[in-house]
């Protein structure tokens, strides 16, 4: 049974992240702007995050830390995503391409700036943010090994993130116009709604929820950051088209790829799969070829935001 | 002189191109005055001005005698302009209520409050007899639904002034009756219309008074009772028009296309469905076979299957008595079929191609232009001015345009010209001339009636019924995926001939 | 002018604009951390090459033979409408058949180096037709099956190299040392440069240009391609076997990718293929050149010698205490402002279009009555 609690607590650690990214490329995408930037978002936010606890290792910690630690990285992720924003939006550039320079220059710009403060690249932190056990909650049998021990606040404010976004973008105006943009931003414009400035919005929202992701990744699993997040933030677009551009589904497809990327690495301390002898590699390699074979079934009949990836024009009849 | 908008000499520019020059527009209260002008004449361009999509150089806007700056849809609205656009503009996915409230939802802090929406759009409904499903979704329900959607719209809001700008283009010709009864009820109602069109005979049968535009310059205003269609067209087109085609009776010779049981099955909505349902015709040398239909009954699959650009799930193809069911496109452009396609952009053309290029894109790899696969340029470039010459294809840059950057009426002579010039003896020909002017739609009218008469077999597919009727030797009318009559144009009237394609009547059955 | 010449020229303004641009920055960068010392090393990154003679040209075009090809592979798919973000993974398949025939099959002789290129061509093609294949077939979309295909393949060579001990270098954790009949020969070139690195791989990347640019410009193939990437449905209509020109592209743009991996290993100068969990930095260096030379082959032969020489003169950087990345930040900078430039581009030929239906309407106008 403690393999069970193991095995669903590592999960959390993988499938949290995965899951903020992936909602935030969600109002990203929804608005009609493809952010393929999240990789690059993660490592910046990451990045400020982990500096930042760094330096107050000696004069903060706890829960607080690691809260002042989360603002911070999402408003860097918001203004790194600033950039993608302003070339996708305002010079209408080809998507992939602004996006892939963003993921280029985050990590070169990670290992610079590390090196130009402390010396080496890696950024070392103390990690005092693991709650053993929630209090009252951690008791309950089950449920509460489960869920409420070897837990970090973020993976509550993750699970939070997932309801809120499924309110907004269902059940409030904000998101009625939001996905409009995405289908169909013409319509969207004759009925008078801002289309670019709905669009700033979905990449704003993207880059504060990629940039608390890349913190969110590091923390449980490192106790350093080497300007690297994994290909989490790859791996949270392939979770976006499993998950069909739908909250719950992209819910329940990160938590399948969260279970695949914690039996990769913890594997060895499963009695059961340390006993095959299947190396490493191989569990680390599943959830990429698994996302493989997802997306020859899904894309067919992709259910993609019609408008997406169109840089709207408002010349165009 | 009531006027509730006057639009005074309005200029709007583009990089390059003057769409409106000087216009000046004036609607009186409780009209439906139409606005009449050829494909770029600067209707489209006038309209947007007015709803706010475009701010014009020069020019001032009334409304209501007072002199007001349109900024946008939301300033149209809060004046009381409403606009139904010839491209619907409804989110697909969303329901009929969502895309109806969209832009002024009723919220309370953030959340959507439907039921009073709810509420307004019924009851809305029911006064004016546009009858909806309000939780349906768009991608859903008919054309014709879909448009009592976007007027839906502009009545939520309150839209006293209503712009439809080409509104029967997708319309049965029940709809099409339908919504002129709808606009005569609106403008009962104390609304003002503003009709946008190219279509005379709707101009007669609903406007009070008609506004002409050609080529960005306002012509001139007319009571439409005191007008002949004749007078009307001269003005939209500058010159005197031959509103039929002259042409000689037809000689049919061997059969050289027969489709035989050909039905195409698609998936929609998780169901399957019969797009094409069990067609069989024949059509000979010498003949123009025109299927005539509403758009979306089936034509498209048709051609489609025909051609082998889709699938179909039974029946066979023969050219020229061989069987090319299951050969490759390449085999059958090669063994006497041309295509003329619905969508020039789409199929028709490699747009960032050249002229040139274009030109020779159903035949680069015959031995005149290639030499173990290395293109032979100067003989494309000389062919491609000789079908330049002979088709008086205008460009900007002659072989070297980019096909993007030409009219649309010369990137429809040049698929014409490349199609026509490889002598098919079977030529599919699919709207051959929607969106184009009248000196175009003339010039391809003329090529189609010189290849019959040079022994080709032609196919025509079209939505114009003036250009089925005037065109072609035999009518089959597809209505729901099957071939519902097989009519001679010389016995059968206009009316007639919108019933069958509305299904309304069934050769040899009863109305 | 004719008019695609106009056209040529605004694509090469607006790179020279990105690299202005992203050189700017980096400047700025280097103020921002030590302003002392960043006009010195400014000026080494623009001449660091330059000051080290024959010997450091040559080392320029050592570094650049990669990133051409990646460069080509990326430009080339471009070409025909496809990105391919897959070259990282393309390029370490490359680069491990090399590797495993240079170490394994060293009864060759002199055909031993041609035969571990084959083998790193060949592999690189496999690398590129899986997501040429998912997208004809299943409309996959290409970035991501690829970026799946690069992570996949850099697992998947760790963990052959690390599990087989003919490959492995225990003590140092990487690949061993290829055959010496498996290096690419020197070709002369150690004459003209003495003292670099620089092998015969040069000299084969300026022919895989040649070859592409013929290919691309000159046959039907090609036609057939550019045809497809431009628009799939009129390729259709016109019997081109789109799904047939799709998944040959791929091939092709991982072939040359895989041959990329092949130069750089069997070059001969201690590169050895490290186990480590990290993308094939070369891979993505060709998204930047392809962008740079505007996907014309010829274009990325000189801009992937452009960004060679940054590199070059980046080297010489740690003198003033710089970190190489700063290289890799301007770069990505630039590339993101090629992405504006695109934009410049566009507007100059809408321009040029207006201009174009106004010539036109205007002789429509003159020939009626």
């Amino acid at each position: 049974m403690s393999v069970v609690y193991f095995i669903f607590q590592q999960t959390m650690y993988f499938m949290i992240p995965l899951m903020i990214v992936a909602l935030g490329a969600m109002f990203s995408e929804r608005s009609g702007i493809i952010n393929i930037a999240l990789e690059g978002i993660m490592t910046m936010g990451a990045f400020t995050g982990i500096l930042f606890i760094h330096f107050t290792g000696g004069s903060m910690n706890g829960q607080f830390q690691l809260i002042a630690a989360v603002l911070i990285s999402m408003v860097t992720g918001m203004v790194f995503s600033l950039f993608h924003a302003y070339a996708s939006i305002n010079m209408k550039s080809n998507q992939v391409i602004s996006g892939t320079a963003l993921n280029m220059f985050a990590p070169a710009f990670a290992i610079f700036v590390a090196r130009v403060i402390q010396g080496v690249q890696q950024v070392q932190f103390n990690n005092t943010f693991r709650i053993t056990s929630v209090p009252l909650l951690g008791k309950i049998p089950f449920f509460g090994p489960l869920l409420f021990q070897n837990a970090y606040i973020t993976t509550y404010i993750g699970i939070a993130i997932f309801l809120l976004s499924t309110i907004v973008l269902y059940k409030t105006r904000f998101g009625l116009r939001l996905r409009s943009c995405g289908e169909h931003p013409q319509a969207a414009d004759s009925a008078g709604i801002n289309v670019y400035r709905m669009q700033y919005a979905g990449v704003m929202i993207s880059g504060a929820l990629g940039g608390l992701g890349g913190l969110v990744f590091v923390v449980p699993t490192s106790t350093n950051f080497n300007a690297d997040v994994a290909g989490y933030g790859f791996l949270a677009l392939a979770v976006l088209i499993f998950g069909q551009w739908k909250p719950v589904n992209i819910m329940l497809a990160s938590l399948f790829f969260g279970l695949m990327k914690a039996i990769a690495s913890a594997y060895s301390g499963i009695p059961f799969l340390s006993s095959l002898g299947i190396p490493s590699y191989f569990y680390k390699m599943v959830p990429y070829i698994i996302t493989l074979i997802v997306l020859i079934f899904t894309s067919r009949n992709s259910q993609a935001p019609k408008a997406e990836g169109i840089p709207y024009d408002k010349g165009q009849r | 002189m009531d006027y509730i908008i006057e639009m005074l000499h309005i200029t709007k520019e583009f990089p390059g191109i003057i769409a409106n020059d000087d216009i000046t527009l004036q609607l009186k209260k409780g009209e439906i005055l139409a606005l009449l002008g050829e494909n770029g004449a600067g209707k489209s361009t006038l309209m947007s001005v007015l709803f706010g999509l475009y701010q014009p150089e020069k020019g001032v806007i009334k409304v209501r005698g007072n002199e007001e700056k349109i900024t946008g849809p939301l300033d149209a609205n809060a004046l009381g302009i409403g606009m139904v656009h010839q491209h619907f503009k409804l989110v697909e996915n969303f329901t009929v209520l969502q895309n109806i409230v969209l832009g002024i939802e009723t919220t309370k802090r953030g959340f959507l409050k439907m039921d009073d929406a709810r509420k307004k759009v019924m009851d809305l409904s029911e006064k004016y007899k546009l009858f909806v499903d309000p939780d349906a979704i768009i991608s859903d329900i008919t054309v014709g639904m879909q448009q009592r959607v976007e007027i839906l719209k502009m009545l939520y809001r309150d839209n006293e002034i209503m712009i439809f700008d080409e509104p029967t283009a997708v319309l049965t010709p029940q709809e099409i009756e339908e919504l002129m009864q709808i606009m005569k009820d609106l403008v009962k109602e104390g609304k003002s219309i503003l009709f946008i069109t190219h279509k005379l005979n709707e101009i007669k049968a609903v406007a009070d008074r008609c506004s002409v535009l050609r080529r960005g310059k306002y012509i001139g205003t007319v009571e439409v009772a005191e007008t002949t269609p004749e007078e009307m067209s001269e003005m939209m087109v500058g010159r005197k028009v031959n509103l039929t085609v002259e042409k000689n009776p037809s000689k049919p010779g061997d059969v050289v296309l027969e489709v035989k049981d050909l039905s195409v099955e698609a998936k929609r909505e998780g169901q399957t469905k019969k797009m094409v349902h069990d067609v069989s015709f024949k059509v000979k040398r010498g003949e123009i076979v025109c299927i005539a239909g509403i758009d979306g009954n089936g034509q498209t699959e048709l051609i489609h299957a025909i051609t082998g650009i889709s699938d179909m799930s039974t029946g066979t193809v023969t050219i020229n008595g061989e069987d090319v069911t299951k050969k490759s496109i390449r085999y059958k452009n090669t063994h006497g079929l041309s295509h003329i396609p619905e969508d020039r952009h789409k199929h028709g053309l490699v747009l960032d191609y050249n002229l040139a290029y274009n030109l020779v894109l159903q035949q680069y790899f015959e031995k005149e232009f290639q030499s173990s696969t290395f293109l032979k340029n100067d003989k494309i470039y000389e062919y491609a001015e000789k079908l330049i010459q002979d088709y008086d294809i205008r460009s900007s840059e002659g072989s070297y345009t980019t096909a993007r950057s030409m009219s649309g009426g010369n990137q429809q002579k040049a698929i014409v010209a490349r199609e026509i010039s490889k002598a098919p003896d079977i030529l599919l020909a699919v709207q051959p001339t929607r969106g184009l002017d009248v000196g175009a739609i003339e010039y391809i009218h003329r090529q189609l009636i010189k290849q019959r008469d040079a022994g080709a077999a032609i196919l025509l597919v079209s939505l114009e019924l003036d250009e089925v009727m005037n065109l072609s030797d035999r009518i089959l009318v597809m209505f729901e995926g099957g071939i519902v009559a097989d009519l001679t144009p010389k016995n059968v009237t206009v009316q007639e001939l919108g019933l069958y394609m509305a299904g309304a009547k069934k050769e040899g059955g009863r109305s | 002018m004719k008019p695609k010449q106009i056209k040529d020229h605004t694509g090469i303004l607006s790179s020279i604009f990105a690299i202005v641009l992203g050189l700017i920055v980096g400047l700025i960068i280097l103020f921002l951390c030590n302003p002392k010392q960043a006009l010195p090393g400014f000026a080494t990154i623009l001449s660091g090459a330059f000051t080290h003679g024959a010997k450091g040209v040559g080392q320029v075009f050592y570094y650049a033979t990669p990133i051409i090809l990646t460069g080509l592979s990326v430009g080339f798919a471009f070409k025909t409408g496809l990105f391919n973000i897959g070259t990282p993974g393309q390029f370490i398949m490359g680069g491990f058949g090399a590797v495993y025939v240079g170490i394994l099959w060293t009864s060759l002789g002199p055909a031993h180096w041609i035969v571990a290129l084959l083998a790193s061509v060949i592999l690189g093609a496999v690398w590129g037709l899986v997501p040429g294949l998912l997208k004809a077939y299943f409309n996959v979309n290409e970035v991501i099956a690829s970026i799946m295909m690069n992570y996949i393949g850099m697992y998947l060579v760790n963990w052959i190299v690390k599990s087989y001990k003919p490959l492995f270098n225990n003590l140092r954790n990487e690949s061993r040392n290829v055959a010496a009949t498996a290096n690419i020969p020197k070709m002369g070139l150690d004459k003209i440069f003495p003292g670099s690195s620089v092998n015969g791989g040069i000299l084969i990347a300026i022919l895989t240009v040649i070859v592409i640019w013929l290919l691309l410009n000159k046959t039907t193939f090609g036609y057939e391609l550019k045809a497809v990437g431009f628009n799939r449905d009129a390729s259709k209509y016109a019997g081109i076997n789109e799904k047939k020109s799709i998944i040959l592209s791929m091939m092709i743009a991982g072939a040359i990718a895989g041959l990329a991996g092949g130069l750089l290993y069997l070059a001969g100068t201690g590169k050895h293929i490290e186990i480590k969990d990290v993308l094939a930095s070369e891979g993505f260096t060709g998204i930047s050149v392809a962008l740079l030379g505007l996907s014309n082959p010829i274009g990325v032969l000189f801009s992937g010698i452009f960004i060679a020489y940054l590199t070059a003169g980046g080297f010489y950087l740690q003198l003033f205490e710089f970190s190489t990345e700063i290289i890799d930040i301007i770069v990505a900078v630039i590339i993101y402002f090629s992405a504006f430039a695109l934009m410049v581009k566009i507007i100059l030929s809408k321009i040029h279009k207006q201009k174009g239906e106004k010539a036109e309407a205007a002789k429509e106008g003159g020939t009626k009555s």
